[in-house]
């Protein structure tokens, strides 16, 4: 039986090898004296007889050797000991392993970290069946803006839609951003639920953790009184018990029926409410009026073989159909297809940001492998003496390549096992870090599997790049003028020098692109930071309210609240002023297209357009917004009288090229009501629209008593601390109505943190990395210059002995490190050059320009290349000429 | 025949040594003379060679190896063929029959 042999001498080989190798020792050795013992025969002396037979043998450790590499299992065999001899060698050399291993570790620490966001942002399959084949689709606006393409769409468009379309088997709707009021034991807490059709989890393909999901007909007004709990609030309030099945929670101040909770899986990025209840649609929601109020999602699964492109056809001849009926409300408004993963990661909008931070680690990556490689052509270099025995003795080029990739394989995986340690460290501190967004922080953080495979790829693909010319220009040794002596010629070779050359100003080039481009971003989270956001932050209180329909019917009765709560909030002690807005300051609030009487009628694509605002009198008093022309709302100004509006500087500027505003009539489209014309009172100055961004964008402020609204903050300027009166404003609204919720009750200064909290953990992590890399490119150019001035100390010494002065040997060593630093930075800064470009386009509204930061980045890394020149430099030149010719 | 050493084919060297061990037992010497003597001094195995092989082909399983004594009282190490060392000396001879019939015929088209 053949294969049994090469079993047994596969085992034999591997672990009997002590007992194989002195028998083929014995073997050989026997073959010389057969052989001595023919030539004796032959008429030799025996010590001519033993030369013959030594030569023709051709070295008994050569013949040994061959067999060895003819031998089953000598791959594993020669790997193994390859590891074993490798991790000798590190041994060894303990400085060098462990500056090698920890720069590794590091380069791989950072990317395994970011990775593991980019793992669980990007490539986590969201929850159900085939996801990809899942379809969103969305209304793109004709006003250019931030995800424009992505707007929800109105109910009469998602039941023509379909009803007319042929590529879906089902289509659902959601309506994802509703909040809502659960009442638990007594006490009102707004959540953010969805209201969703009832085919909408069966679109999907996903099925609940218990019970069951709606039912067909509990879309209908009456049976609609169910509800779907997710894991997270499941756990939370009902102990993750069975019997919350069937039980009845308090929502809204009405009744509902627990029917269903969620898996913990179920995930969808910035579309994980914390509730699902089934969407309602009454004919109100088919009137032409209802094609403005665009709030639904529409989730469709595609038929088999259909593809989204043709899906995406299909869509956009839809709606050029509305366009064409309704050309009032849908002119100029089309619909956009995207996967459900892809929508995902569009909507949540990380990918830029994410897509940063992996190059600035794969840089710091590509620094730490210049650097190690580094490290190991220096060590090579004083190896040379061991490999040329090596190859004498019949190791073969490739042998010797394999054996200094496997000492490299084992580095780097060291390296690797080090950053993953690093990594876990990393995660849990980013994970950590990041709550300053609900659908951030809800994404789990780990070291999963992609984690660790990418780890174990870039530890190997470090290997690869680190280890590679090292060992190639390593095995190109000559034996003989290595053996002889260590190589005597007055510098090292032109190939090896070229080489370092190449590593110094590639890091230089990488560090200084890297330093440059964080610059900027840091400087332009500085600049958003610092900024005035037009209105004074502090010492503000603020609390969402979300009017609950049940008992607020319509607008008078929200009007009704709101002239209640405020004199009890103002008189809680401490307060100075007191407002409701629909939208806080600075927070990004919604965009109205609007006419001017008097100005011609644009098409729709080109209306002007303004962000839109509805506040209580008192609120420029309570924000310190100035009133800078007319009045302000005042006390006189009521649902009865004409309607009057405010705007902002920007808009008088943009939308009244700087004429006279007062008295000018303007009409915002509102969606929901019959637009009317108000006149402009008063002009104030303009705030920012995100506090995280730069821009000013036109403002309108309406009144509230004029055009009430059911979902609104309540702001109370305090004298102190505002947070001290956050119970007394909780009890002043539950004196109002004690069901109803208050949401995040915090104070404006931490509201403006967290919007921030993105930029602000943003800027450090890229900070941090590139001070990392600025040092790892010190070390490296310090080292690469030490070792090639090492290498030259015989050079110098000839150059000293035939009459160069020490200060010519500085200037001649520094002169050529400058060298490479220029080429280096001359590439690194030209790669700089578009960065501003690209950044702008990131953040939105963001104008990034720092001329200073190309004069002071540039001179940061020659300082610190001059430095890590000089040291090696000094030493050389100090050198004594004699020494330095006997070194060796 | 030619005083030139020829370099070995690829796979002929098998054959040699599967040849030379149809005498019987031989140790590494000794098939070196014994395929240097079969071949009429064409071909010179050198010990670089011959070893690797001969572990090559025990591993295979066609060769055994055994130590034994010398003519001269030398403690050596013995080969003999395999009853599949047999098997395989018969399709290795085939397939050099093939071969060198078609380099034949290559050589006399013209």
């Amino acid at each position: 039986m053949p294969l049994l042999v090469k079993v047994r001498s596969f085992l034999r080989n591997s672990f009997l090898s002590r007992r194989v190798e002195v028998d083929l020792d014995q073997e050989v050795h026997s073959h010389f004296e057969l052989l001595t013992d023919e030539n004796i025969r032959a008429g030799m002396s025996p010590k001519e007889a033993q030369r013959a037979a030594r030569i023709e043998l051709g070295g008994i450790e050569q013949v040994k050797e061959q067999v060895r590499k003819e031998r089953i299992g000598n791959w594993l065999r020669s790997v193994i000991s390859d590891c074993r001899y490798g991790l000798q060698q590190l041994r060894k050399n303990p400085g060098f392993t462990a500056v090698t291993i920890l720069t590794l570790a590091l380069g791989i620490a950072v990317n395994a970290t970011m990775f593991s966001l980019v793992s669980a942002f990007l490539l986590q399959r969201p929850p159900g069946r085939e996801p990809e084949r899942v379809a969103v689709v969305t209304s793109v606006s004709p006003t250019q803006g931030f995800q424009s393409d992505a707007n929800p769409v109105s109910a009469p468009n998602y039941l023509a839609w379909r009803e007319a379309n042929h590529f879906f088997t089902d289509m659902a709707a959601a309506d994802e951003y509703r909040a809502v009021s659960l009442t638990f034991q007594g006490k009102p807490e707004a959540l953010r639920s969805a209201a969703v059709s009832p085919n909408y989890f069966s679109v999907l393909g996903v099925s609940p953790q218990l019970g069951r999901f709606f039912s067909d007909g509990e879309d209908q007004p009456g049976r609609d009184h169910v509800v779907i709990l997710s894991h997270e609030l499941w756990e939370r309030h009902f102990g993750s018990g069975v019997s919350v099945i069937g039980s009845t929670i308090r929502l809204n101040r009405e009744n509902y029926t627990v029917i269903g909770v969620m898996p913990a899986s179920f995930r969808l990025l910035g579309f994980t409410p914390q509730l699902w209840t089934p969407l309602v649609l009454t004919p109100a929601d088919q009137t032409a009026a209802a094609r403005k109020d665009r709030s639904l999602f529409l989730f469709a699964r595609l038929k088999p073989g259909i593809t989204v492109e043709e899906a995406r056809a299909e869509l956009a001849t839809l709606a050029r159909r509305a366009e064409e009926a309704f050309p009032d409300t849908e002119k100029g408004w089309g619909a956009a297809v995207r996967t459900l993963p892809d929508f995902l990661v569009y909507a949540f909008s990380i990918r830029s940001a994410l897509g940063i931070m992996m190059t600035t680690v794969t840089f710091v990556l590509l620094i730490a492998c210049a650097n190690v490689a580094g490290l190991l052509l220096a060590r090579a270099a004083g190896r040379r003496k061991e490999l040329a025995l090596r190859i004498a003795l019949g190791a073969s080029r490739l042998r010797i390549i394999r054996q200094l990739l496997t000492e490299n394989l084992v580095i780097a995986l060291l390296g690797g096992g080090t950053g993953l340690l690093l990594a876990y460290w990393g995660i849990n501190s980013a994970r950590a870090k990041m709550t300053f967004n609900e659908g951030i922080s809800a994404v789990p953080l780990s070291l999963d599997r992609n984690v660790l495979l990418f780890t174990l790829v870039v530890s190997l693909v470090c290997a690869l790049l680190c280890g590679l010319v090292p060992a190639l220009s390593a095995s190109r040794t000559d034996i003989n003028t290595n053996l002889k002596e260590e190589s005597r010629a007055a510098s090292s070779s032109r190939s090896h020098s070229r080489l370092r050359t190449v590593m110094v100003t590639g890091e230089v080039a990488l560090a200084l692109f890297l330093l440059i481009g964080t610059g900027l971003l840091i400087r332009g989270i500085f600049l958003m930071e610092h900024q005035n956001l037009g209105f004074q932050a502090d010492h503000l209180l603020t609390a969402g309210v979300t009017l609950d329909s049940a008992r607020y019917k319509d607008a008078s009765q929200q009007a009704l609240f709101v002239r209640d709560i405020l004199p009890r909030l103002q008189h809680i002690p401490g307060t100075e002023a007191v407002a409701v807005t629909s939208d806080l300051p600075a927070t990004g609030p919604g965009t109205v297209t609007l006419q001017v009487k008097g100005q011609q009628d644009l098409p729709s694509n080109q209306r002007l357009t303004a962000l839109d605002v509805v506040v209580t009198a008192d609120y420029f008093r309570a924000t310190g917004i100035p009133l800078l022309r007319g009045r302000a709302f005042a006390e006189t100004d009521n649902a009865a009288t004409p309607r009057v509006i405010l705007v902002n500087q920007e808009f008088v500027h943009r939308h009244l090229r700087d004429q006279e505003p007062l008295g000018k009539q303007i009409r915002l489209d509102v969606s929901g009501s019959t637009p009317q014309w108000s006149e402009i009172v008063g002009v104030v100055g303009n705030v920012k629209t995100y506090s995280e961004g730069t821009t000013d964008d036109p403002e309108a402020y309406e009144l509230f008593l004029q055009r009430p609204v059911p979902s609104f903050s309540i702001m109370v300027r305090a004298t102190s601390d505002p947070n001290s009166l956050a119970s007394a404003m909780r009890n002043a609204v539950a004196q109002v109505d004690a069901e109803l919720p208050l949401n995040r009750l915090m104070s404006m200064s931490s509201i403006i943190e967290r919007q921030k909290g993105g930029n602000l953990l943003f800027s450090r992590i890229l900070g941090s990395f590139a001070l990392l890399a600025l040092i790892l490119a010190a070390i490296g150019i310090y080292g690469l210059v030490a070792y090639s001035v090492g290498q030259r100390t015989h050079e110098i010494g000839i150059r000293m002995a035939l009459g160069a002065k020490s200060p010519d040997v500085l200037r001649m060593v520094l002169w050529e490190g400058m060298k490479m630093t220029a080429i280096g930075g001359a590439i690194g800064l030209a790669m700089a050059l578009p960065l501003p470009k690209l950044f702008g386009a990131i953040f939105y509204g963001v104008q990034l320009r720092e001329p200073r930061l190309y004069f002071i980045v540039p001179t940061a890394i020659l300082v610190v290349a001059m430095l890590a020149t000089y040291i090696p430099a000094r030493h050389a030149s100090r050198m004594d000429a004699m020494s330095a010719l006997h070194q060796e | 025949m030619n005083s030139e050493p020829t370099t070995l084919l690829q796979g002929t060297l098998d054959l040699l040594i599967l040849k030379s061990l149809i005498a019987g037992e031989m140790h590494g010497l000794g098939i070196s003379r014994r395929i240097e003597q079969i071949t009429g001094g064409t071909f010179v195995v050198k010990p670089g060679s011959l070893f690797p092989a001969l572990h090559r082909m025990e591993e295979e399983g066609w060769i055994s190896s055994f130590w034994g004594e010398s003519e001269n009282n030398r403690r050596a190490k013995y080969y003999r063929l395999s009853k599949s060392g047999l098997k395989q000396l018969e399709v290795e001879t085939k397939r050099w029959g093939r071969i060198s019939w078609a380099i034949a015929q290559a050589l006399e088209a013209s």
